[in-house]
């Protein structure tokens, strides 16, 4: 991926700065994604991942620094900034609404309204909703035959898939992934690591938060380590091992080859 | 692509689905439903009376508001005890409101409106305090609504001194007024339940309703303003109950403190939604569930009566259906369970 350098990154941090209190959560944080790219962000509790993904998802903040999208730096006031300038996050954890159908929660917060009055009157097109939700999930290689099933009626690999679905549905540059394959089963986090390699082929740019190193290396093209809210190496994934990645981790390699 | 995750799960059967449609709540409801109107009918044959329908229609109009009101507030993930003593404060006040105009022979049309007015006004009272204490000062639902429910039936004795307020012998005229077994009364009440139950079902904000009950952290995630819309449904509850009050009031020309709280109303309406298949976890409940809910109630308390049951027992026997109704719920989500 060295020949992206050429082009223009979808989102650039520049010279990242945050501080919690008296607590430097981020130093100097500089990282550039590509479009069609998925980069590995790792690194050990507290070193700054969750701060750096909230920075990017207007969560939070930074106190100096730089956040360009597409080549246009922008100044989150919150999460809807980021939404709205194409940046999807999945939190860990944060889920969809079980009880809702599939369809009902790929449109939460976005649903479709009927056309005319009815549809100024707060009226939903769920058929339409049905409909289009089953085409953005198959356009990112997830099928389901009935968009009516409630999402508490999956497996909990097929419900990260759909919410992924629904990032990958949305976002126009940048989908964030903190954990999606936390507390899932060996062929859950294949089917989750699936939909992300075609989110890949949509053209996104993906962050892949994971503890999982294995997954990390599978799935991504490039790595960035942090380490005490440093970035600490920044290499394309073929250059890693479990074993150089887990010892630029904790620090006790400096230089894998 | 040659990528494809497959969500589809098993294959539904006819089994399945036939299996479905015989433990779906609103169907075993109805069926439930013709079953008691037959019973009582063949006890006592006069219960086919135009008269006994019409009674029946208006003792479900007196439950069904405050039954969606509590439909709306627990598919959100919360519960409302308020509405029974709301119900009775914005009688007892409003009564004493218009008391005057009744006594200048003003248009009856125009008493009972600035009543009805009145009436949502302080039902939305009440709901704003129970929505104040939930989202400004984060008591839980339960607690929250159980502090309005107190200042609302201790307001309504305060106000009306244990007495009825006011009397208006031509509201209790016009409330019998109306098209063979349906009054104009008990039309405007259905007609309200209907509109409740499209918003529900069919709209963007019955949608984030169910949203916010199912997963809170969700809907905010997706962006919906998940505080406005809570306060928005206690408001909706609150004015919801007010007009109970003023349905109530309309029936017996006159505020008594006594409305809705005596028969724990709340508790019925809580009842009807839970009959009628809600979870009380949030999330999960149906329109038309509530309605059959209500509709049960309000025919096994009427029938009951009308066969010569002593009312005492009436309490038990919703006892008894509200346990049928929960194990039924709990079966249907084993057997839902999918893996």
């Amino acid at each position: 991926m060295t020949i992206a350098d050429e082009r223009t990154p979808v989102l650039e941090l520049r010279n990242i700065t945050l501080h919690y209190g008296s607590v430097e959560a981020l130093h100097d944080v500089s990282i550039k994604s590509y479009a069609g790219e998925v980069i590995g962000l790792v690194g050990d509790n507290g070193a700054g991942k969750s701060s750096l993904i909230k920075v990017i998802s207007g969560v939070n903040t930074a106190d100096s620094g730089e956040v360009i999208v597409d080549g246009v730096r922008r100044h989150w006031r919150s999460p809807h900034d980021s939404m709205a300038a194409g940046i999807e996050t999945l939190y860990q954890d944060s889920g969809l609404a079980p009880d809702l159908s599939i369809g009902s929660n790929i449109f939460l917060g976005r649903e479709k309204r009927r056309s005319g009055l009815l549809g100024r009157l707060g009226f939903v097109d769920q058929r339409g909703m049905e409909r289009e939700a089953l085409e953005q999930l198959a356009r990112v290689g997830i099928t389901i035959p009935a968009t009516q099933r409630t999402v508490s009626e999956l497996s909990g690999g097929q419900r990260q898939a759909v919410a992924i679905g629904r990032a990958i549905a949305w976002a126009k540059h940048v989908i964030i992934l903190d954990e999606p394959t936390n507390h899932l089963g060996a062929r859950q986090s294949a089917e989750v690591l699936k939909v992300i390699k075609s989110a890949r082929e949509q053209g996104l740019s993906v962050l892949f938060i994971s503890h999982s190193l294995p997954h990390v290396l599978e799935v991504t093209d490039r790595i960035i380590v942090l380490r005490l809210g440093r970035v600490v190496r920044d290499a394309p994934t073929s250059e890693f091992t479990v074993e150089s990645l887990l010892g630029t981790i904790t620090g006790l390699n400096e230089s894998p080859s | 692509m040659s990528t494809s995750v497959d969500v589809s799960g098993s294959e539904v059967t006819t089994d399945r689905r036939l299996r479905r449609v015989v433990t779906n709540q609103q169907f075993v409801l109805f069926v439930v439903l013709i079953a008691l109107i037959l019973f009582f009918a063949s006890r006592n044959s006069l219960f086919f009376r135009v008269g006994e329908f019409s009674n029946l229609f208006t003792d479900f109009s007196g439950l069904v508001l405050i039954a969606l009101a509590e439909t709306y507030v627990i598919v959100a993930g919360g519960i409302d005890l308020a509405v029974g003593s709301t119900a009775a404060v914005s009688g007892v006040v409003a009564a004493g409101w218009i008391q005057p105009l009744v006594n200048h022979g003003v248009n009856q049309a125009v008493v009972l409106l600035v009543g009805t007015l009145a009436c949502a006004f302080i039902g939305a009272l009440a709901g704003g305090l129970s929505a104040l204490l939930i989202t400004a000062f984060d008591l839980v639902p339960f607690v929250a609504t159980l502090v309005t429910y107190s200042v609302g039936a201790g307001l309504a004795l305060v106000i009306s001194h244990g007495a009825p307020v006011g009397y208006n012998p031509g509201a209790i005229y016009w409330s019998a007024s109306g098209i063979g077994m349906i009054t104009w009364l008990v039309a405007i009440v259905l007609v309200l339940a209907v509109v409740l139950g499209v918003v529900l079902h069919l709209t963007v904000y019955g949608r984030y309703n169910f949203a916010i009950g199912s997963n809170e952290f969700a809907a905010r995630a997706a962006g919906i303003a998940v505080r406005r819309h809570l306060i928005s449904v206690y408001v909706l509850a609150g004015v919801l109950a007010g007009l109970t009050g003023m349905f109530f009031y309309i029936r017996s020309g006159s505020g008594a403190a006594t409305t809705g709280v005596t028969n724990s109303a709340n508790l019925v309406a809580i009842a009807a939604v839970v009959i009628g298949g809600a979870s009380l976890t949030g999330g999960v409940g149906r329109w038309a569930g509530t309605m059959l809910g209500a509709a049960v109630l309000t025919v096994v308390s009427d029938g009951l009566i009308f066969i010569n049951v002593p009312p005492t027992w009436i309490q038990v026997v919703v006892g008894a259906l509200i346990a049928v109704a929960a194990l039924l719920q709990s079966f249907r989500r084993r057997s839902r369970r999918v893996t």
